[in-house]
C-alpha cells in the first residue's frame, strides 16, 4: 500500500515537473525592436474575429473572404507603402467567452498590429472588459456593430466605430416615416436585447407612436413566431410595419406574412435588409417588392457606381460563385477604409502612428459611402446616416427616384438632417494614395 | 375571434411537428432505455438526404420517402456500431445512467460538424409540394394552408401507422421487453438485438419526416446551423417529457399541449417568453403529473 | 485500514496541494500572457467540471444545465459588485451562495426525477434562464454587466499583468476548492452519495434519506458551479446571456467525461483538453493548409468523436482506469 502512496507522489510530481517545463520552454516571441508588433518590413499582420460557424454566422461568414478579397487586390498592386497584409480570422461562435479567448490569441500569440471590423456587442464589450485592447494600445478599427457606444473615447480609447448606430437609424427611419406615411398605422417588429431597445430608444425619441410593437427573443424567430405576430400586427391593424431584426427575422416575417396574405407597407432595418440573404433563406423577390430599405452604401446592384463596380469585379475573381451582396461590400469598404488608415499612418508605421493619422485625417478618407466619416481628435463616430429606397421588382434596393437622398444625425437628440455632402472621386483604380 | 383561431392553428400546426420528434425520442427509449440527443442531428442528416433527392426527382413526396429510408439506416446504424458498443462497455458503473446521454450529445456535435463539411453552411431550399398560402374567410387569412393541412394529414397517418404496428404485432411488447429486460426477452424467444434496430430505425424514420416538415412548414430553408432544428430537439424533447415517455397517444398530447400553450403564451403575454415558456411548462406538468399525462403511479424512475 | 490511510493521505494531500500551489505560482512567473490567460481558463473550467463530477459522478444526477448556475453565479458576482460594491472575496462567496440556493431549489424538484426527466429539466434550465436576463433591466440585456475585480495591487509591481492578476485568483480559489471537494467526498455524505450512486434501493434500506442526499449534492454542486461562473465572469470581464450557452454546458460535461466522472484526479485532463483542442487544431490546420471550412468545424467533430470515444473505451476515464491498473499491480505483487 505505502509503495502505491510512494508511486503516486512520484509520478504526481513528474507530471507536474513535465508540465511546468513543457509550458517554460514556450518561446518567447522573439520581435525586432525596429518595427511595431505585427509589422517588419514586409508584411501588415490583421486580425478579426466573428461567428463563421453556428445560428449567428448565416450572412456575415461572408465578410473576411470579401476583406480578403480587397487585401489581397492591394498586395498584387504594390501593397501599403511597400508592405503587404494578411487579415488572420477568428471564429467566435457569437460566444463573449469565445471572443475574448480569439482575441487573446491574436493579440498574444498571432501578435496582430491592431484588429478589424470585429463583430457583435456583447463581444465587444467582453473583448473591451478582458483584453482591454485600450489599455494595450492595440487599435480596434471599424467595429461590426452598430451599438452607440463604442464612439465612447473615454471607454474604448482605442475602438472606432464605423457603421451609423441603431439609434440614428431609427430617428432617420422616423423622419421617414413623417414625411411618407404620415398618419398611418404603425408596427415595429424588433430584436428584445440591446439591438432592439437602442432602435427603440430612437423612436421615442423621434416621437412614434405605434399601433402595435412585437418584441421577440433573439433566436426564437422562425415560421411559426413570425405567424404569431402577423396575427398581432394585422389584429392592430397596422398598415405600416418596420422589421428591425437580423436577416432570418427579416425572413421569416415577409415569407409568413405573404402566406397570410398581409400585405403592409414593409420598411425593413439595415442589419437585416439584405436582400441576397432573404432571398436565399426562401422568401420569393416578390414579396420584397415595394418594401423600404435603408442603407449608407451605393445599392449593390447599381453597376453605374465607381466602387461597386470594381469590388464586385475583385470579388467574382477572388471567391467565384459567391454573389456580391451588402455584407460583401460592408466587408470590402472596411478594407478599403483600412487601408487608407494603414496607408496615412505613413512608413514608419506604429499603432499610435495609425491611431493619430485616422484622428488628423479620418474624415477625409475616400470610402464607397455616400457619406462622411466623422473621424476626429474628439469623435469616433464613423458614418452617420442613411439613404432610403425601395425593392425594385426583382428584390434589390434602389434609391427613391434613382437619385440617393442622405439623411444624417447623431446618437443624441440631435435633429435629422438632410446631407449636402458629395462623395469624392474613387482613387485611381480604387488603390488609396 | 381571429386571433384566437389563429392561435389555436399555430399551436397545432407546431404541436404536430414537435410531437413527431417526441415520438422519435420515445421510439428509441422504448427499445433501449436510451435518450437520444443526436435525434436533432439525424433529422438535420435525413433532411439533407431528402434535399439530395429532390435535386434529381423534383417531388417532394418521394424525397420524403428517401429522407425516411436514409433516416432508417442512419439510425439503425447507429444503434449497430454505437450503442451496441456503448452498452456493452457501460452497462454498469457510475456512469451507466449518463453515458448514453453523453454519447450522443458527441454524436450530435460529430453529425452536425459532418455536414457542415458535406453541405456547406450556407441555406438550401426545398420547395414545399403545396401551397402555404392560407386558407380565407371573407377578409380574414387563417394561419392553415394546403401545406399545413397536409403537414397534419402526414402526422396523423404516421400515427395511426404507429399505433397499429404496436397494438396489432408484438413489436410493442417486443421492443419493451428488450428494453427492460434483455436477458428474459431472449429467453422468451425474441431476437432482441434486431428488435432494438428496428425500433431505432423507426424512429430514425419518424425524425426524417419531423425535419422535413419543419422545413416546408417554413420559408423552405435548411442549413447545418439552423436554429429551428435545435430547438426542435429540445421541444421535442420536453414534449415526450410532458407525455410520460412511455405512451404514444401521451406523448402527441404532450407535444399539442407544448404547441398549444407555447402559442397561447407568445401571443397573450409575450413574444420575449419564447425560451422560457417551455421550461415553465415543463415544471408545471411535472409538479400537476410527474407520472406524465396517461403515465401509470409510480413517479418518474426511469 | 481504509481510516488509517485516509490519515496519512490527508497531510500528504496538504503538502501535496501546497506543492502544487507553488509550481503554478512558479509556472505563471515563466511564461508569456496568453498562457496565463488560458492558465485562468483552465482553473474556470476545473471549478467548472469538478462542479459536474460532484453531482454526477457521485451522486449519480445529471444536469444539462450547469452552465445556467454558472450563470447564476456569475450575475449574483457582477450585481454584489456594481451594487454593493463588495470586496472581491465577497462577491465570491454571493456568487456561491446564489447558485447554491438555486441549487436548492433544483435539486428539490430533482429529488423527484431520475434519468431522462432530470437530463430534460436541466436542459430546458440551459435553455430558458440565461433569456431571463432580458426580462429585468437590472441584469442589463444582452449587452450584459461589467465585472471588475480591480487591477492587481500596486505592490506586485508594474510589470505584473491583470491576467496574472485573474489567474492567481482563479488558481487560488481552484485548488481551495478541490482540496475542500477532495474532503467531502471522503465524508459521511460522499460516501452516502456513492451508496445512493450504487442502488437507491440498498441505499434506503441503508437508512439513509435519499431526498435529502440528493439535494444537498445538488445544492453544493451548483454552489461550486456558482463559482465558476464567478471565475468566468472575472475572466471575461462582463456576465451577458451569450456567455452563457447550452454549448457551455455541454462543454463542461464533455470536459466531465474526459476527466473521468469518478474521480476528481483527472480534472486537470478535461480542462485542458478543452481548451488545448481548439489551439492545435488550428495549428495543424495551418500546416496542412486545409480550408477554412475545415479548419472551423474540425474542433467540434474531434470533441464529438473523443466524448464517444472515451464514454465507450474509458468509460470511468483514465485516472480511474490508471489506478485500477496500479492496483492489479499491487495486489499481484503482493
Amino acid at each position: 500500500m505505502k509503495s502505491l502512496h510512494r508511486r503516486k507522489l512520484i509520478s504526481a510530481s513528474a507530471i507536474l515537473a513535465v508540465a511546468a517545463l513543457t509550458v517554460a520552454t514556450v518561446p518567447a516571441n522573439a520581435f525586432s525592436p525596429k518595427y511595431e508588433v505585427g509589422v517588419n518590413g514586409s508584411e501588415i499582420k490583421l486580425g478579426i474575429t466573428l461567428p463563421m460557424t453556428g445560428a449567428a454566422s448565416p450572412g456575415y461568414n461572408k465578410v473576411p473572404g470579401a476583406m480578403k478579397a480587397y487585401f489581397d487586390y492591394v498586395n498584387a498592386n504594390g501593397g501599403v507603402n511597400g508592405r503587404k497584409i494578411t487579415l488572420v480570422v477568428k471564429d467566435d461562435a457569437y460566444v463573449p467567452t469565445q471572443a475574448v479567448s480569439k482575441t487573446n490569441e491574436l493579440i498574444l500569440k498571432d501578435r496582430v498590429f491592431a484588429l478589424v471590423a470585429p463583430l457583435g456587442t456583447a463581444n465587444n464589450k467582453a473583448v473591451a472588459a478582458s483584453v482591454n485592447p485600450g489599455r494595450r494600445g492595440v487599435p480596434v478599427l471599424f467595429v461590426n456593430t452598430g451599438f452607440s457606444g463604442f464612439a465612447d473615447q473615454k471607454k474604448y480609447p482605442t475602438t472606432y466605430a464605423l457603421l451609423p448606430s441603431y439609434v440614428m437609424e431609427a430617428k432617420i427611419m422616423a423622419e421617414y416615416i413623417k414625411d411618407n406615411f404620415a398618419g398611418k398605422n404603425i408596427g415595429l417588429v424588433y430584436q428584445d436585447d440591446d439591438f432592439g431597445t437602442d432602435a427603440l430608444a430612437g423612436f421615442k425619441q423621434a416621437g412614434v407612436k405605434f399601433a402595435t410593437t412585437v418584441g421577440y427573443a433573439s433566436g426564437s424567430q422562425g415560421a411559426a413566431t413570425a405567424a404569431g405576430w402577423v396575427t398581432k400586427l394585422k389584429a392592430a391593424n397596422c398598415d405600416v410595419v418596420i422589421l428591425f431584426g437580423v436577416s432570418s427575422a427579416t425572413a421569416a416575417g415577409l415569407g409568413t406574412a405573404a402566406a397570410l396574405k398581409y400585405a403592409p407597407q414593409w420598411i425593413l432595418g439595415s442589419v437585416g435588409g439584405d436582400a441576397t440573404t432573404i432571398k436565399a433563406s426562401g422568401v420569393p423577390a416578390g414579396v420584397l417588392y415595394n418594401a423600404v430599405g435603408a442603407s449608407f452604401l451605393p445599392a449593390t446592384t447599381d453597376t453605374t457606381d465607381e466602387y461597386v463596380s470594381l469590388f464586385s469585379s475583385i470579388y467574382a475573381k477572388a471567391v467565384p460563385g459567391s454573389a456580391f451582396d451588402n455584407n460583401v461590400l460592408v466587408g470590402m469598404n472596411s478594407a478599403f477604409v483600412t487601408v487608407q488608415a494603414l496607408k496615412a499612418a505613413g512608413g514608419n508605421l506604429t499603432r499610435k502612428s495609425l491611431l493619430a493619422a485616422i484622428d488628423a485625417k479620418g474624415s477625409t478618407f475616400a470610402s464607397a459611402a455616400l457619406l462622411p466619416l466623422n473621424y476626429s481628435a474628439t469623435s469616433h463616430v464613423g458614418y452617420n446616416g442613411y439613404w432610403f429606397g425601395k425593392y425594385s421588382p426583382t428584390g434589390d434596393l434602389k434609391p427613391d427616384g434613382g437619385k440617393y437622398t442622405l439623411y444624417t444625425t447623431d446618437s443624441g437628440t440631435g435633429a435629422v438632417v438632410k446631407s449636402t455632402y458629395k462623395r469624392p472621386a474613387m482613387p485611381a483604380k480604387g488603390l488609396p494614395n | 375571434m381571429f386571433e384566437f383561431i389563429n392561435t389555436l392553428l399555430i399551436g397545432i400546426t407546431s404541436g404536430a411537428i414537435y410531437s413527431l420528434m417526441a415520438l422519435a425520442l420515445v421510439l428509441v427509449w422504448r427499445s433501449t432505455r436510451v435518450v437520444n440527443f443526436a435525434q436533432a442531428g439525424q433529422a438535420l442528416a435525413s433532411t439533407y438526404f431528402g434535399f439530395e433527392a429532390m435535386k434529381h426527382i423534383d417531388n417532394f413526396w418521394i424525397a420524403l420517402l428517401i429522407a425516411m429510408i436514409g433516416g432508417a439506416i442512419l439510425a439503425a446504424f447507429i444503434e449497430m456500431v454505437f450503442m451496441r458498443l456503448l452498452l456493452k462497455h457501460t452497462s454498469s458503473g457510475a456512469i451507466a445512467s449518463v453515458a448514453p446521454i453523453i454519447a450522443t450529445l458527441g454524436l450530435l456535435e460529430v453529425i452536425r460538424a459532418l455536414i457542415t463539411l458535406k453541405w456547406g453552411g450556407a441555406d438550401v431550399l426545398i420547395k414545399a409540394p403545396l401551397s402555404n398560402t392560407g386558407f380565407s374567410i371573407g377578409t380574414h387569412t387563417l394561419v392553415f394552408s394546403p401545406m399545413k393541412l397536409a403537414i397534419i394529414a402526414v402526422v396523423v397517418f404516421l400515427l395511426s401507422i404507429l399505433s397499429i404496428l404496436f397494438q396489432k404485432t408484438n413489436i410493442g411488447l417486443s421492443l419493451r421487453a428488450s428494453a427492460f429486460s434483455p436477458e428474459l426477452a431472449r429467453l422468451a424467444g425474441i431476437r432482441v438485438d434486431l428488435v432494438r434496430t428496428f425500433g431505432w430505425a423507426l424512429s430514425g424514420a419518424t425524425g426524417a419526416v419531423a425535419g422535413m416538415l419543419l422545413v416546408v412548414n417554413g420559408n423552405g430553408s435548411l442549413s447545418p446551423a439552423s436554429i429551428e432544428f435545435s430547438l426542435l430537439l429540445i421541444s421535442g424533447f420536453i414534449a415526450a417529457v410532458v407525455g410520460g415517455l412511455d405512451s404514444l397517444l401521451g406523448t402527441v398530447i404532450g407535444g399539442m399541449i407544448l404547441g398549444l400553450s407555447t402559442a397561447f403564451v407568445l401571443m397573450y403575454i409575450s413574444d420575449s417568453l419564447f425560451f422560457i415558456a417551455p421550461f415553465i411548462i415543463l415544471l408545471l406538468a411535472l409538479i400537476i403529473r410527474p407520472q406524465g399525462i396517461l403515465g401509470k403511479k409510480g413517479g418518474r424512475r426511469a | 485500514m481504509r481510516k488509517i490511510n485516509n490519515k496519512i493521505s490527508n497531510k500528504t494531500r496538504i503538502v501535496i496541494f501546497l506543492l502544487l500551489g507553488f509550481v503554478i505560482f512558479l509556472i505563471s512567473n515563466r511564461v508569456d500572457e496568453l498562457r496565463v490567460y488560458q492558465g485562468a481558463s483552465v482553473a474556470v473550467y476545473v471549478v467548472g467540471i469538478a462542479s459536474i463530477i460532484l453531482l454526477t459522478g457521485y451522486s449519480g444526477q445529471v444536469s444539462l444545465g450547469q452552465g445556467a448556475l454558472l450563470g447564476v453565479g456569475g450575475y449574483a458576482a457582477a450585481l454584489a459588485r456594481n451594487h454593493w460594491h463588495a470586496s472581491v472575496p465577497l462577491t465570491f462567496a454571493i456568487a456561491i451562495l446564489a447558485a447554491a440556493a438555486a441549487g436548492a431549489l433544483l435539486g428539490m424538484a430533482a429529488a423527484r426525477l431520475s434519468g431522462p426527466y432530470l437530463a430534460g429539466t436541466t436542459l430546458a434550465l440551459a435553455v430558458g434562464l440565461p433569456s431571463l436576463a432580458n426580462q429585468f433591466s437590472i441584469l442589463g440585456g444582452e449587452q450584459g454587466l461589467f465585472f471588475d475585480v480591480g487591477a492587481p495591487p500596486q505592490s506586485l509591481g508594474a510589470d505584473f499583468t491583470q491576467y496574472k492578476w485573474f489567474f492567481w485568483i482563479a488558481a487560488l480559489a481552484t485548488l481551495i476548492v478541490i482540496f475542500w471537494l477532495q474532503n467531502v467526498m471522503r465524508s459521511r455524505y460522499g460516501r452516502t452519495w456513492k451508496a445512493i450512486r450504487g442502488s437507491d434501493v440498498a441505499a434506503e434500506l441503508a437508512g439513509i434519506n435519499i431526498a435529502r442526499s440528493k439535494v444537498l449534492a445538488f445544492t453544493l454542486s451548483a454552489g461550486v458551479a456558482g463559482l465558476a461562473g464567478a471565475l468566468l465572469a472575472m475572466t471575461i470581464g462582463t456576465v451577458s446571456p451569450s456567455a452563457f450557452p447550452l454549448a457551455l454546458s455541454f462543454s463542461l460535461l464533455t470536459g466531465a467525461v474526459l476527466s473521468g466522472v469518478t474521480t476528481l484526479g483527472g480534472v486537470i485532463l478535461g480542462a485542458v483538453t478543452l481548451v488545448a483542442i481548439p489551439e492545435i487544431v488550428a495549428s495543424v490546420v495551418d500546416r496542412l493548409g486545409a480550408s477554412e471550412g475545415v479548419a472551423t468545424n474540425l474542433p467540434s467533430l474531434l470533441v464529438g468523436a473523443l466524448l464517444i470515444l472515451t464514454v465507450i473505451v474509458l468509460p470511468n476515464g483514465p485516472v480511474e482506469q490508471f489506478r485500477s491498473k496500479q492496483r492489479a499491480k499491487v495486489k499481484k505483487s503482493h
